[in-house]
């Protein structure tokens, strides 16, 4: 993950959950304000549903009182004697009830049968036995009560009153309707959703009540009376039951304050706070940008610069463009690169000292073996032209012959020298590379059968489809004989001499092993050093002659050995790149 | 057919209203009429009677056939052809003479909604009915209302031969008439007769009393006058199955309906025609059995079922309202529902049926086509017992309705003519 997605997942986590926390309290708080006013609401409802309540009852007390006292009450119940005919009474409750605005009216003779109805006319002769039993009407100012109608029932709030009719009493029960109509002219009702639920009909389905919440409210009530507080995700409902005068389960009030105000506004600060999460994360991507801009700039360059030395520019120096962390770090990249290429410059400095000292060296050593023989003869020639003038001639005849084969071996040393130094740019061509290794190998045939010889089994293992590739095939020819030599220079007592040739994708492998002594690893990272050899006489150009070659047809040389398990060189050389 | 319960109301109900003995008939004068419900001026359904048109024939206080603008008539062996000699020096309302051109016109017109190919000739003071079928009950037909002998103007649509003539006309609101000085009959005493349609006011000299108005409210010295029960109210069936029927009409107390909804100006009825008519009305009585309708719902399973009742009438609705709290008794859920006048619906109807005449023949026949019941055999009174009883089957009678009128103490009326099936104002005057 780049640093500037980090700096970016960093600020835009940071503002996403600042803005999640605030909005989180904050519509808590809201919800939290909302209930207390639902309560406050709710309870302000319920006192004026109470204070209603009790005003319409004293209401319909006083104007059942009214007719109970009435002209034409009273003349009925003097004339309620004995068996009476009240059939012209019929329809007085009806005109009584006009005069004095209630629902509910009836004229109730003292047998309990009913004379006059205003609610259900067709009702009279029925019986009312709910009031004959011996109770003080007047001390019960006014009750609940479910009242049957023509087309169904309805709840009511209901006064009876009595009048002294001959032994008897004649009853004058009635009242007015409780409904959603008296719920809706309560003060405040206008804010809330008021339901009346009548206990006396079948439990509606939960949509003609609003909700299932309610439902669910109406049924617990119904199985324990009493008030009740529920809360969903719309609405909070608060359930009232309503009594009998027998205490009896009339009605619910059902008081349902909406929580789709609070909905709505918890969903503007939902949508608020991602609008703001929105931003801080496009913050954050303008500041990611920006403090990359600032920070990783400097530091992608610094990668740039450790890559350029990688690859071996050491002269790449860092921009330092601030005076901040990342400016040291660049400042001192500076100076490491520094000392590394003073570094360089004194390890090559020291490298070609070396190379010159064991050029020296090895130069010394070469010379001097044959220059001894040459100071000896010379002095042999001055000691026998003093000694003995006649056997000069003799002596200088050998001499002469020695010495000219020592400086003849002088030329042969000096020529190496002089190859070595001169090695050509290679004359690319396609080239067999299984030609190749046959023809060293028969370039040997002749040593490796002459009498003396150690016993050396060769084994040729040419890969079918090597194929071609570019190269220069003389100094191909010379590098597979060196390693060849210093195989069998490494067995001195014979062994086993194997050349492989396999070809891999791109890359054409030569491998030359011998079943000799092996190498140490240290020889082994020594070995292609300039005159660096492990024989007595060796000039130790050999190795170092092959992987100039290897070098400048762009493969690779490798050795694997152990000691006492013989060595193996591996030639790589890229079919199509040389 | 006898009809002593028929006598015995018409002496009962007219104890309170005909003038004394002693009080003269007096030319002269005016009388105001008020009616709760109007009644079309070319009918006869009322029980107050105001002749403008008559008929070639009537039937007397006996039941039987007598002579009306017709003095005499002849019938061939089969009944297709009728001859009548019309009354002599008889003249319309406009002074037009009765003859058969003036008659037949009206006449055809009635008679072909019974007789599709009957045919009427004229020639003086006679006319030729006939048809290609037996007509053995056209003189009942000739007796009904509906086939009154009148002539139309397009200044005056009713040109009658009655005792009144009209003289003024605003159709549902107020009728006018006057007496008409040619009548042949003799001029009646009142001078005219002013009729308004004002419910519940009891200020004319003669006034409805709708059945929720009672008695208690009534003026000082009003007279009341009650006629024979002529209107049915009954239930009809429109697919109400047979024995849920007789259960409604086993469960259904009428006694109520009678004494308190009608405010006793009827009678329960268990017969679609009442006893005074003919005479055998009490064969079908029967007392409320909740039991037994109890059972038969219990094997029919009802569901809801409506009763349709005419809007505006709430007399009806409230006999639909008892009817549905009876059969809630048992079981059986009813819905009062109103109906339009082209429309009834509903499985049960609530209706009234006004007897029109003094036959009963004539009225189960009406009855039992306005069932569909097909023929109805009126040869006998006791074919006409089984037809009524067959009648019963689909239909629940539930009361027989009076008619009742106050009479102002100044209205007086001609003992000799009185009856209990109608007053007749051509027999009424007033005191000065």
């Amino acid at each position: 993950m780049s640093f500037r997605t980090k700096v970016f997942l960093s600020i835009a986590a940071t503002a996403v959950l600042a803005v999640w926390i605030v909005a989180a309290v904050v519509s808590t708080l809201v919800t939290q304000s909302f209930e207390r006013r639902d309560a406050q609401r709710t309870a302000a409802l319920v006192s004026q549903f109470q204070r209603e309540f009790d005003r319409r009852g004293a209401e319909v007390a006083r104007r059942i009182e009214a007719v109970a006292d009435s002209d034409a009450v009273q003349r009925m119940a003097l004339n309620l004697t004995g068996q009476a005919d009240t059939s012209s009474y019929f329809t007085l409750a009806q005109t009584l009830a006009q005069e004095q605005s209630l629902d509910f009216l009836e004229l109730v003779s003292p047998d309990a049968s009913i004379i006059s109805s205003a609610e259900w006319p067709a009702r009279f002769g029925y019986k009312e036995y709910w009031l004959t039993p011996a109770i003080d009407w007047k001390s019960q100012k006014f009750f609940l009560k479910k009242e049957d109608l023509a087309d169904g029932q309805a709840l009511g709030l209901i006064t009876v009153r009595t009048v002294k009719a001959g032994d008897g009493m004649l009853y004058v029960a009635g009242g007015r309707r409780l409904d959603q109509e008296f719920l809706d002219s309560l003060p405040g009702a206008e804010a809330m959703k008021v339901q009346l639920y009548r206990n006396f009909e079948p439990l509606p389905p939960p949509e003609s009540l609003g909700s299932k919440l309610a439902s669910s409210l109406v049924q617990d009530v119904r199985q324990q009376p009493r008030e009740v507080t529920r809360v969903n995700s719309d609405a909070t409902i608060t359930a009232i039951p309503l009594l009998g005068r027998d205490s009896q389960l009339l009605a619910i009030l059902l008081i349902e304050n909406s929580r789709a105000e609070l909905a709505g506004l918890k969903k503007y600060i939902q949508e608020t706070a991602a609008i703001v999460g929105a931003a801080g994360v496009l913050l954050g991507l303008f500041l990611s940008f920006w403090t990359a801009s600032r920070v990783t700039r400097p530091l992608r360059s610094l990668a740039s610069s450790v890559r350029e030395v990688a690859l071996g520019k050491w002269d790449t120096r860092a921009t330092v463009s601030s005076s901040d962390e990342i400016g040291q770090l660049a400042r001192d990249f500076n100076g490491m690169t520094e000392q590394l290429v003073e570094q360089r410059d004194r390890m090559i400095q020291a490298e070609r000292v070396a190379a010159w000292r064991e050029l020296a060296r090895r130069l010394a050593h070469e010379l001097k073996n044959p220059l001894f023989p040459l100071q000896i003869t010379i002095e042999n020639l001055q000691r026998a032209r003093d000694a003995s003038p006649e056997q000069f001639d003799e002596v200088f005849r050998e001499s002469t012959s020695t010495l000219l084969a020592e400086l003849g071996h002088l030329k042969i040393i000096i020529g190496r020298f002089s190859d070595f130094a001169k090695m050509p740019a290679p004359q690319l061509e396609p080239v067999d590379i299984n030609e190749i290794a046959r023809e060293v190998l028969q370039l040997f045939e002749a040593q490796l059968h002459a009498p003396g010889s150690p016993v050396v089994e060769t084994k040729l293992m040419l890969g079918a489809d090597v194929g071609a590739l570019p190269a220069d095939p003389e100094q191909l020819r010379r590098a597979l004989r060196n390693l060849v030599l210093n195989a069998l220079d490494a067995m001195p007592s014979g062994g086993q001499l194997t050349v492989s040739t396999s070809r891999s994708d791109s890359k054409i492998a030569v491998e030359v092993s011998d079943t000799g002594e092996g190498l140490t690893p240290e020889e082994c990272n020594r070995l292609f050093t300039p005159y660096y050899t492990t024989k007595q006489h060796g000039t130790g150009l050999g190795l170092a002659i092959v992987q100039s070659v290897v070098s400048d047809h762009k493969g690779t040389i490798t050795v694997r050995s152990e000691p006492g398990k013989g060595a193996t060189f591996r030639i790589e050389l890229k079919v199509g790149s040389s | 057919m006898k009809r002593p319960v028929w006598v015995w109301l018409a002496l009962s109900s007219l104890a309170v209203a005909p003038a004394s003995a002693a009080t003269r008939p007096h030319y002269g004068g005016s009388l105001t009429v008020e009616l709760s419900t109007w009644i079309p001026v070319d009918s006869t359904t009322s029980a107050l009677s105001i002749p403008i048109t008559e008929t070639l024939v009537r039937f007397n206080a006996r039941g039987g056939i007598e002579p009306g603008l017709s003095v005499a008539w002849q019938r061939d062996a089969d009944l297709k052809r009728w001859r009548f000699s019309l009354r002599p020096k008889v003249t319309f309302h406009d002074g037009e003479p009765l003859n058969g051109a003036t008659t037949a016109p009206s006449l055809l017109a009635a008679l072909k909604k019974k007789y599709s190919d009957v045919s009427i000739q004229t020639g003086g003071q006679a006319i030729v009915i006939q048809s290609s079928e037996a007509m053995p009950d056209l003189l009942r037909d000739l007796a009904a209302p509906s086939a009154t002998v009148f002539r139309s103007s397009v200044a005056n649509p009713l040109i009658g031969t009655g005792p009144f003539r009209i003289a003024a006309w605003e159709p549902g609101r107020r009728l006018a008439v006057v007496a008409f000085e040619d009548y042949w009959g003799g001029r009646p005493y009142l001078d005219s007769v002013t009729v308004g349609l004002v419910a519940g006011q009891a200020r004319a000299d003669i006034f409805e009393i709708p059945f929720g108005l009672t008695r208690r409210i009534l003026p000082e010295g009003i007279a009341i006058w009650s006629s024979a029960p002529r209107t049915l109210v009954a239930i009809t069936s429109a697919s109400v199955q047979p024995a849920l029927l007789q259960a409604l009409a086993l469960l259904i107390d009428r006694a109520p309906i009678v004494n308190v909804l009608a405010q006793r100006k009827g009678e329960a009825a268990f017969s679609l025609l009442p006893q005074w008519l003919t005479g055998y009305a009490f064969l079908f009585q029967t007392s409320p059995d909740l039991s037994r309708a109890k059972q038969l719902v219990a094997q029919v399973h009802p569901g809801p079922i409506s009763l349709s009742y005419p809007v505006n009438d709430v007399f009806l609705r409230s006999v639909a309202e008892r009817v549905a709290l009876n059969a809630r008794d048992a079981g059986i859920t009813i819905q009062p529902t109103t109906s339009a006048l082209n429309n009834p619906g509903g499985n049960l109807r609530l209706i009234e049926w006004r007897i029109n005449s003094e036959d009963p023949a004539t009225e189960l026949v009406r009855i039992a086509a306005e069932l569909g019941a097909g023929h109805v055999d009126t040869g006998k009174p006791e074919t006409l017992y089984e037809a009524e009883r067959s009648l019963l089957e689909r239909v629940i009678p539930l009361v027989h309705l009076r008619e009742t009128y106050g009479i102002a103490p100044r209205v007086r009326f001609e003992p000799s003519k009185s009856d209990s099936f109608a007053l007749h104002l051509e027999d009424a005057w007033v005191q000065p």
